[in-house]
């Protein structure tokens, strides 16, 4: 018997990422609580900048790892790299200290009770949750494997090592727990549910093909014509634990009530990161290992692309709350890049790569920016005191519109050559209806964000309206970072363009 | 021996766990219904491996039941938290969150 | 039809068994009735919705069960490694030392934590 080799080299992101996740476990043990925060805080930058480096490094290569279980190629190169840029991003947002009173968005301890003696003594010695870095990392290295997963067994696992974690990460806010935990309640029923359903469409898909690796599964597509029945169900089960964990209608209802009651930096690593990680993983399996049988499947996420863009925009129309509203808008966004998807080439997969960066990147800035507006009760997610917000600090007013006009793809920003660039890949896969809806729900949905822009800018501020609280130094970079990028990549989106078309090609 | 009757089984399990996470109010027994789900699945794929005659099948049944085990410990961890906070485990009780 | 003889025998032997001994305890055992014998059964805990405040809930019982299962389920790894052990050679015993390495970090972790303090 042989034993197998294993790339390091070429796996070196992941088990950088793994590895510092298992030191964080050792420092939750070993190091005092007065120190810990900061060694946290330091190994996880440290790691997820290591990673990135690596992943800069490895650019350009085109193999499978690991006996064909990992695939090391531009698409999944590309995400790990917008991932871990999102990444580094909202661990400086997990750290921040200067927006609440006792510390920092995470309860001291999750497992002590709201409002107990014990919780009152660890804010009162101003003690700060450690926990929340390595689950961080942890969830990181489940995304950067999942959409670089080559085998359904890698893939499952990827998806786990992924969502655990962020379960947890849910429940652990330090005002309106009850709320958090509910949300963690929410999501993992409702991810474990999803879970076991892709896993039983994984089971058929298997007994199909006889193999777990995607290249043949391709191979068998072509070979074992006739006995369909048991491949259609299991790539129709496969396809509802990737949709939900895209948040695409109808396996949405989770998105707004987590995205909600979630910690706001953990909404928004969430929304960024696992978007990208899931779209990433459900690209190449549809392409990869089910490419041969496209004419089964297009139809299938036509009726999903549509009904999620018209049920993300129309649905939003009618929030009051500032988190719900984004929680809609990442639903309808899904749908925009389904619309791509449905083209199943490499335009359209350089589109995918090219939209999720600047959707991550101006998702991850306005989630930021939800956390800064404060009163007496916290956050003011309440879309009624935002009014006015505009007047009485005009410089994060106009970040959060411009990431709002990025949302809508209003041209100059990011999402404007991000829609511009999935429509015509959908176009030209041959699902010009979708893109009519596509641009219908972007209509429907520019006027809510619009209507934003307008309440913070035009309507006169309430009373006791909410303060725009100072973040620390790198939330500060953080956001104008975001609002650069999603700036920038509007009028010079030619770089980023060429690097997604470069890597838009999936080794097989 | 034929391989259909597991796959049936497998089915039917899998549809009782789903119907369980559906149908029950109380998250733990919501929860053992995932698991029933869980479990449905391996035997499926323990199934298939016998009938394609290769171990794939049976490695992947090891693996789901690790990963079944660490969501058990994450769910029942989220569970009972919540249960300390409300002093329910009904899901039906948890509806802030429902506007 | 031979064949199914015995399981047909079997479920009349079940459907005996079954409704016998409800009957006998019907018959025989003495009628004491309290609250917890009146409550419906769901797996060992308190049936919901409870009344707020009321009761104490057994957290240590949760405890036990996920430190049980996380560190009792990781052995299946070794099994098979154990039984092709002279097979799998310098690479499956690398890999099976990291791994056990891997399983002790949150073990550390549980008893640096006082997970495993039970009073």
């Amino acid at each position: 018997m042989n034993a197998p080799t294993i790339e390091y080299a070429e796996l070196a992101p992941l088990i950088t990422i793994f590895g510092a996740a298992v030191i964080g476990v050792l420092i939750e043990a070993f190091v005092p609580r007065k120190v810990r925060h900061p060694v946290q805080v330091a190994v996880a930058l440290l790691a997820l900048v290591a990673a990135l480096v690596q992943v800069i490094l490895l650019a350009g290569t085109g193999m499978v790892a690991a006996v064909g279980a990992v695939a090391v190629d531009g698409p999944a190169l590309f995400l790990q790299g917008t991932i871990l840029v999102l990444a580094i991003i909202s661990v400086a947002f997990f750290a921040e200290r200067r927006l609440e009173a006792g510390g920092d968005a995470f309860a001291p301890a999750a497992s002590t009770l709201p409002g107990s003696e014990e919780e009152r003594i660890l804010v009162r010695e101003r003690m700060l949750q450690t926990e929340v870095y390595p689950l961080a990392l942890f969830a990181v290295g489940g995304m950067l494997l999942f959409p670089a997963a080559n085998d359904l067994l890698m893939l499952f696992i990827a998806l786990e090592v992924m969502s655990l974690p962020l379960y947890l990460l849910c429940g652990m806010a330090r005002r309106r727990r009850l709320l958090s935990q509910e949300a963690a309640l929410k999501y993992f029923l409702l991810g474990a549910f999803s879970s076991a359903i892709f896993l039983f469409g994984m089971a058929f898909v298997y007994g199909y093909a006889g193999t777990l690796r995607f290249g043949e599964i391709s191979e068998a597509l072509t070979a074992n014509i006739g006995q369909d029945g048991i491949l259609l169900a299991g790539v129709g089960l496969m396809a509802v634990g990737l949709l939900f964990k895209v948040g695409a209608v109808p396996f949405h209802s989770w998105t707004p009530d987590v995205y909600q009651g979630a910690p706001t930096p953990v909404t928004g690593f969430m929304a960024a990161c696992t978007k990208l990680a899931a779209f990433g993983a459900m690209v190449r399996l549809f392409y990869v290992a089910f490419g041969g049988m496209r004419t089964d499947w297009q139809p299938m996420l036509w009726a999903v692309a549509i009904a999620t863009m018209l049920v993300g925009a129309v649905v939003a129309l009618t929030q009051t709350d500032i988190k719900r509203m984004l929680a809609y808008s990442s639903i309808a966004h899904a749908g925009f890049v389904l619309t791509a998807m449905v083209a199943a080439d490499q335009t359209a997969t350089a589109a995918i790569l090219f939209y999720l960066a600047t959707y991550g990147i101006a998702t991850l800035g306005a989630f930021a920016v939800v956390t800064l507006v404060r009163d007496s009760g916290g956050e003011a997610t309440h879309l009624a005191k935002w009014a006015g917000l505009g007047r009485r600090s005009p410089v994060l007013a106009a970040t959060f519109a411009l990431f709002l006009l990025a949302f809508a793809g209003i041209p100059l920003t990011s999402g404007f050559v991000g829609k511009l660039s999935v429509f015509t890949a959908a176009i030209d896969g041959g699902a010009a209806p979708l893109v009519v809806v596509g641009v219908i729900a972007s209509a429907i949905a520019a006027f809510f964000y619009v209507r934003v822009i307008v309440l913070m800018f035009f309507s006169d501020p309430a009373p006791e309206g909410p303060t725009v609280a100072v973040p620390s130094l790198w939330t500060a970079v953080g956001i104008t970072l975001g609002a650069a990028a999603t700036l920038l990549l509007g009028i010079v989106p030619g770089p980023l363009l060429d690097l997604a078309q470069q890597a838009s090609l999936f080794v097989r | 021996m034929n391989p259909t009757n597991y796959l049936v089984l497998s089915v039917i399990l899998f549809s009782i766990g789903a119907a369980g996470v559906l149908v029950r109010r109380n998250a733990l027994v919501a929860f053992m219904s995932v698991e029933l789900m869980l479990n449905a699945a391996n035997l499926a794929f323990v199934t298939f491996a016998r009938m394609h005659g290769n171990l794939d099948g049976q490695i992947v049944a090891f693996f789901v039941m690790v990963v079944a085990a660490a969501e058990v410990v994450v769910g029942l961890a989220i569970i009972v938290t919540i249960f300390r906070t409300r002093r329910s485990a009904s899901v039906d009780d948890a509806s802030l969150l429902k506007l | 039809m031979n064949a199914y003889a015995p399981i047909l025998g079997l479920i009349l032997l079940a459907a005996v068994f079954a409704v016998g001994s409800v009957a006998f305890s019907v018959v025989a055992g003495p009628k004491r009735f309290n609250r917890a014998r009146l409550d419906s059964y769901e797996c060992g805990i308190e049936p919901t919705p409870q009344p707020v405040g009321g009761g104490r809930f057994p957290v240590k019982y949760y405890l036990t069960a996920m430190t049980f299962i996380i560190f009792d389920i990781e052995i299946i790894f070794l099994y098979p490694w154990a039984v092709r052990f002279d097979h799998l050679g310098v690479f499956g015993f690398v890999a099976m030392v990291t791994f056990i390495f891997l399983i002790t970090v949150p073990f550390i972790y549980e008893w640096r934590r006082g997970g495993l303090d039970w009073d």
